[in-house]
């Protein structure tokens, strides 16, 4: 597979995987990704998360470079954390 | 990696207040049907005072310290002033609180003062702290006012407290030892307990029920309800009658704003299904809104007495304030545990899920046992029956002791050293 290969649309099921470890829902789903961009195998991810100060930062960022890093064509995942907009409930996919 | 770690909030403070806390509250639940002949009496006795000091300072008051330590960097987004502090904090706590439950328990007076001293140490040094965490705050949002009034609540509580065990020994207080009893007791209600469950709830509860933040008129009715009528309600009970008949309209109304809030977020909540923790904590809501119309009736004199007043005590601390506790600890202890235990690990292993590190039966059966045991407490106490309250009173000492291992067996997962490969996996690599 070839780095041009990982679209958005891949990134974006990947992290449907990655989980709210007190929801249990997916952070797709809760609406936490703001935007995916992929060029040339690299990829940025911005993303939020419920509540500004919430201690899972590092956590969830590390999972969703984690997560994203570990695709066949990804060389390289950034991952930026923004409450700009910031997250409410109306974001969730129902 | 140790930078990531260095850079993350202490989880052990808020847990060694939590457990402490816990631990007083089996204590007091245990003793509740011990106490059931002192229990079916008149409430100014030394042991039943020594089990209200085990729930109020050492329950419920550690709890909220411990969760604020928790809560604060989040709710507030900024760092704790000093952990170091905290420390100290805790263990004046636990040295005057036990003191003070000792004194109480065999009506040792001076005694009881320097213990009560420790106490007001180590309110003092959560105010500092807290105070010096929440300097500069640049937004003061609904929550940021109602912690401060509880914090102003909470000094002026023990200040009162403090001077009320002086004058078992000095008898220098004008005005009736009971006026100035439940003076106190109302402080600690409604200026310190009330405020800080409401403004914590305010950002908490939304984030649990994925529900919108809650705003408009029922806002402004909490913070002038209990900004007015808790300091109203404490002046009238002593010895000023108009002042108690408003202060009470007025915290009735905070209440009355607070359960609206509640309501809205519960039935807008995009949380497809409530666990046993927020059950708990809707529970609590249901107390609550049973002592405020018992205090109402109370302040307008349609009921009296002692037996009453048990009854109103025990659906406000017991049934509000302490079902609210515990759903509360079965949210921030699996989560405080998970993020020592393994967020070390993410992305690198898989990891279970908040919801895997509790035993969700046991968490039923004391929501259960708490929930049915408390509400018969103070139907029990109303009618002042010992043999009644030995029962309902042993159902609560089941309820809290299952509370307590079901949290115990969480905090199992803090001597894990690596996720198992068999836990069920909160990163799911599609």
């Amino acid at each position: 597979m070839s780095a041009l290969a990982v679209t958005e649309a891949d990134v974006l099921a990947r992290l449907a995987g990655v989980r709210d470890p007190e929801l249990g829902m997916s952070i797709v789903d809760l609406g936490l990704v703001y935007d995916v961009r992929v060029e040339a195998g690299r990829v940025a991810v911005t993303m939020t998360l419920t509540a500004p100060g919430c201690p899972l930062h590092d956590v969830m960022t590390e999972w969703v470079r984690a997560a994203v890093a570990a695709m066949p064509g990804v060389a390289r995942c950034d991952v930026t954390l923004t409450f700009d907009p910031p997250w409410s409930p109306d974001r969730i996919r129902t | 990696m140790t930078g990531m770690r260095a850079a993350r909030p202490s989880v052990t403070l808020p847990l060694a207040y939590l457990a402490s806390a816990t631990l007083a509250f089996v204590l007091a639940a245990v003793a509740t049907p011990w106490l059931a002949p002192e229990l079916a009496g008149h409430y100014y006795h030394p042991r039943v005072l020594a089990l209200t000091h085990s729930i109020t300072l050492g329950w419920i008051t550690l709890t909220i310290m411990g969760a604020s330590f928790q809560l604060i960097p989040i709710v507030l987004a900024r760092p704790l002033w000093s952990e170091r502090l905290a420390w100290w904090q805790l263990g004046l706590m636990i040295v005057g609180v036990v003191g003070m439950i000792g004194h109480f328990f065999i009506g040792a007076w001076s005694g009881l003062v320097w213990a009560a001293a420790l106490v007001a140490l180590a309110v003092g040094a959560h105010l500092v702290n807290v105070a010096l965490t929440v300097r500069g705050l640049q937004r003061w949002t609904f929550t940021a006012r109602m912690v401060t009034m509880a914090l102003a609540g909470l000094g002026l509580t023990t200040v009162v407290g403090f001077v009320l065990g002086l004058d078992k020994i000095f008898r220098f207080l004008p005005g009736a030892l009971f006026a100035n009893l439940h003076a106190h007791v109302h402080l600690a209600l409604l200026g310190w307990v009330l405020p800080m469950m409401i403004g914590v709830a305010a950002r908490v509860y939304p984030m649990f029920l994925l529900a919108p933040e809650p705003a408009g008129w029922p806002g402004r009715v909490q913070l002038w309800g209990v900004g007015l009528g808790a300091p109203a309600v404490a002046l009238g009970l002593c010895g000023v009658p108009g002042l108690l008949v408003a202060g009470t309209v007025s915290v009735a109304a905070a209440v009355t704003g607070h359960l609206a809030w509640i309501l809205t977020m519960v039935r807008s909540r995009k949380r497809p299904a409530l666990d046993t923790g927020l059950r708990l904590v809707l529970t609590g809501a249901l107390a609550l809104s049973l002592a405020a119309v018992l205090g109402v009736a109370l302040a307008f004199d349609l009921v009296a007495g002692p037996r009453v007043a048990l009854a109103y005590a025990t659906l406000a601390l017991g049934g509000w304030v302490s079902l609210t506790i515990a759903g509360m600890l079965l949210k921030i202890v699996p989560f405080l545990v998970w993020y020592r235990a393994y967020a070390p690990w993410a992305g690198r292993a898989p990891v279970p899920a908040l919801a895997e590190l509790s035993c969700a039966r046991g968490e039923r059966l004391a929501s259960r046992l708490l929930s049915a045991g408390i509400v018969a407490l103070a139907v029990a106490l109303w009618i002042g029956d010992p043999a009644w309250i030995r029962v309902a009173g042993s159902v609560v000492a089941a309820g809290a002791l299952a509370l307590a291992a079901t949290l115990a067996r969480v905090l199992t997962h803090l001597r894990r050293r690596a996720p198992r490969a068999a836990d069920a996996l909160a990163v799911r690599t599609a």
